[in-house]
């Protein structure tokens, strides 16, 4: 009953979205206003049978009825109810439908946000997204449906891979899709603005929060996914350049490049074409991700199924790159650029020199993902390309992406003087630099990593000197305090200060990256009771084995008391868990993280028979605390550049 | 006009060139070939090359060492086998009788010094074939891969 409630609801939208496809199109043919009305009627007759069949899905999940094939192999009657609930996007099936039930929630609240507005515009945009919707709902309907039924009902369901019930996991899917949906706004808008020719900066304007919305949700995806990585997949590291960790960090660049060159655009009316290309780009990379990860053409640690999906997606992805890229050139008249640079030295030129780095970065990550397919295809021979590439090529791009956020935001428009360079960036230079020669004499010799220190040092003291500057001006013309100059500041130009507090976000993570990429310590040995394994300045002492029948699985533990530098800091118990459906245990590692290191032990063996031995990695990473707070800072930044102050949505 | 869409072409000439060294120059020691065992015999001379190295591992060819973390065993493709020597942790799944894919070089005596081991993932294992490419089916630990 669920399931047909369920399908049919899926069934039904699909027929809604392809009537949204059409309507606008009869519509501006027969000049009737009507027909624009029922497009909208269709987003929202979506929006209400998705919810429902979702709601049918996460029902059937609660309620473990196992005559749905994706609820028997998603839960047992031992799964607790949240993780029955995010079973929801626990494997292929359901995941679709969540990205979009997602999308439709978005499509729904620009159809009824923007009611009255963009008379023009509004049909077009509608029937993009009803394009998009109609193409995740036949993929749902017809190939990859979550409803579909098993006969004989089995007793027990199968359960979800025990690695995915984690409180991470059960937001980084939807952070991810949302951020990959967010983009489709945007996109839409450009598209509609395409189609009807009106190519001034009115998409643009439109959508930024949307797209700021969406890079926000983008960046926190990745980041919970590299938390997750670290914390629960027990290998002491949080990125590995795998295909489908590629495949979600890809749009965030085109992503990141528009929303720095759509300011250029806003501002000075240029790079027209550069924006709509890159809003293309980026969308397709949603969905060329998928792609990737479902048609199982690259091998990939997260083991996903495959199936007819894969294919279906690159056809939509062909449809989506020839179709826009199409409407591109068909407007090409209409994009001729306006202004040409000015200068080399200014902000306009510092804006665009990062769109060359981010889509740069772009293309080497895109190049060493799918190196291996084009090897097979042009050569015949198998390869694989490793973390070292990506770390070697990408390692200069964003140190100068680094250097880049330290002078974009402060150089003058059109051309900066020697003036304004000076005033600018002479004291957060000389303070950089005297802080590279501090950490010259004593700590580091690298010289990456001493370039990467530098630059954010960089950054940092060129953000704060700017805004110092901009508080002291208010506090003397005003007469204000500089608590209350700042937050006016801040309101005034909050897309401004937001972005700079992104900026400040960013840098910490870079310094998490440069300090464990370059500085850590890995050890490992096996240790019988009593002996002791020194690593840096920890003495980690294995103090035995303890095994225990837990509700799900078996655990064994083992106790290793942990000294730093003499002084005991506890006993630390990593874990293995033997699931019974699960071919191989798995690792619970522990660590303790500080914002200097963290410690990280991983209890990767153990004697089974006298249990007295325990094979032991241990780990020290210095920073790594700093990404995940650079991750906080963001989130903080990005509120402040969106939050929809009263005030200033008029002073803007 | 004209000396300034020289100078766009210029510029993007000197990003071209440094984007096609970096590629350049991180693919060198980073692309890493897959060779079967009769593949890697049939091969003359040591090469430096990082290579993986795919196959089942021998049974009762395992000799584990757990104080020193050393691992020795036999890979074969039914028809050649390579001695293989690995310092450190494999997977969960590394066991004999199954799949593996080693990543390291061969040294001068012909043993191949492991850095990496990779076990299979599923149950079923079908021998290396130019159709179904054994590198596909096998997933990476992450726990042995290279920093």
């Amino acid at each position: 009953m669920t399931a047909t409630i369920g399908h049919a609801s899926v069934v039904i939208a699909f027929l809604l979205a392809l009537w949204g496809m059409i309507a606008p199109i009869i519509g501006s043919r027969t000049g009737r206003e009507r027909f624009f009305a029922t497009t909208r009627a269709a987003i929202l007759g979506q929006f209400l049978l998705v919810t429902l069949a979702s709601s049918s899905l996460i029902y059937a999940l609660v309620t473990t009825d196992f005559s749905i094939k994706y609820v028997a192999f998603n839960t047992t009657r031992a799964t607790p109810i949240y993780y029955r609930v995010t079973g929801l996007w626990g494997a292929l099936e359901g995941s679709l439908l969540l990205w979009e039930w997602i999308l439709i929630i978005f499509s729904g609240l620009v159809a009824w946000i923007y009611k009255d507005r963009h008379r023009e515009l509004m049909p077009w945009v509608l029937m993009i997204l009803s394009t998009v919707s109609a193409f995740f709902l036949a993929v749902i309907a017809f190939a990859s449906n979550p409803f579909e039924g098993v006969f004989p009902v089995p007793l027990d369901g199968r359960g979800l891979n025990p690695l995915l019930e984690d409180a991470n996991m059960i937001t980084h899917p939807p952070l991810l899709y949302t951020g990959f949906v967010g983009l489709t706004v945007p996109y839409a808008f450009a598209m509609a603005a395409l189609i009807i020719g009106k190519l001034d900066e009115a998409w643009i304007v439109t959508t930024r929060r949307w797209t700021i919305t969406a890079w926000f949700f983008l960046t926190m995806g990745n980041l919970v996914g590299a938390w997750w990585s670290y914390h629960v997949l027990g290998w002491g590291g949080y990125w590995a350049w795998d295909p489908v960790e590629n495949a979600a960090f890809m749009p965030w660049l085109p992503a990141t490049a528009f929303l720095h060159s759509v300011q250029v655009q806003e501002r000075r009316g240029m790079l027209k074409v550069w924006n709509l290309s890159l809003i293309i780009i980026a969308f397709s990379l949603t969905i060329f991700g998928t792609f990737l990860t479902r048609s199982g053409i690259i091998s990939s640690i997260h083991a996903f199924s495959s199936g007819p999906v894969g294919t279906l997606f690159l056809s939509f992805l062909a449809f989506i790159l020839i179709s826009s890229f199409g409407l591109l050139a068909y407007r090409a008249d209409k994009l001729k650029g306006r202004p040409e640079l000015d200068s080399m030295v200014s902000r306009e030129s510092a804006f665009l020199l990062n769109n060359v780095v981010l889509v740069s970065a772009l293309f080497t990550i895109f190049l060493g993902t799918i190196f291996p397919l084009i090897s097979e295809a042009v050569a015949g021979v198998q390869v694989s390309v490793g973390a070292p590439y990506f770390n070697s090529v990408t390692v200069p791009l964003f140190l100068l992406l680094v250097f880049l956020m330290g002078v974009g935001p402060m150089i003058a428009w059109r051309k900066a003087s020697w003036d304004n360079l000076k005033r600018n960036f002479l004291w957060p230079a000389v303070a950089a630099l005297t802080i590279a020669l501090f950490l010259f004499i004593w700590w580091i010799r690298d010289f990456l990593p001493l370039l990467g220190f530098t630059l954010s040092a960089f950054v940092v003291f060129s953000i704060l000197f700017d805004t110092a500057l901009a508080v002291r001006a208010r506090c003397r013309i005003e007469g204000e305090w500089i608590g209350s100059a700042l937050v006016t500041l801040a309101r005034r130009n909050q897309r401004r200060y937001g972005g700079l507090v992104v900026h400040l976000g960013i840098v910490l993570i870079v310094l998490g990256i440069a300090g464990s990429m370059s500085y850590s310590i890995e050890r490992q040995a096996t240790l019988n009771v009593g002996e002791t394994l020194a690593v840096g300045q920890y003495k980690i002492r294995f103090e035995g084995l303890r095994g225990s029948q837990q509700p799900t699985h078996y655990r064994v533990q083992g106790a290793f008391r942990v000294f730093n530098n003499g002084d005991e800091s506890g006993v630390f118990s990593p874990t293995l868990k033997f699931f019974p459906t699960q071919q191989s245990p798995i690792g619970r590692a522990v660590f303790r993280s500080t914002f200097t290191e963290d410690l990280y032990l991983i209890l990767s063996g153990f004697s089974e028979l006298q249990q007295n031995r325990a094979t032991l990695k241990v780990l020290v990473r210095p920073l790594v605390a700093w990404i995940w707070l650079g991750g906080l800072v963001i989130a903080l930044g990005t509120l402040v550049a969106i939050w929809p102050f009263k005030q200033s949505a008029v002073s803007e | 006009m004209k000396s300034r869409s020289r100078r766009y072409i210029i510029g993007g000439l000197i990003v071209l060139a440094a984007l096609s060294y970096l590629i350049y120059t991180g693919m060198q020691d980073a692309v890493v070939y897959f060779v079967t065992p009769s593949e890697l015999k049939a091969q003359t001379g040591t090469s430096d090359r990082f290579l993986r190295l795919g196959g089942m591992v021998v049974q009762g060819s395992l000799q584990k060492d757990l104080k020193k973390l050393t691992y020795r065993f036999q890979i074969t493709d039914g028809a050649q086998s390579i001695p293989v020597h690995f310092q450190g942790i494999p997977p969960d799944l590394f066991a004999e009788g199954k799949g593996a894919v080693v990543e390291g070089k061969l040294d001068s005596v012909g043993i191949f010094q492991a850095t990496t081991i990779m076990a299979k993932h599923s149950e079923e294992y079908s021998p290396p074939a130019k159709d179904h490419p054994a590198s596909r089916s096998f997933v990476p630990s992450k726990e042995t891969q290279r920093p």
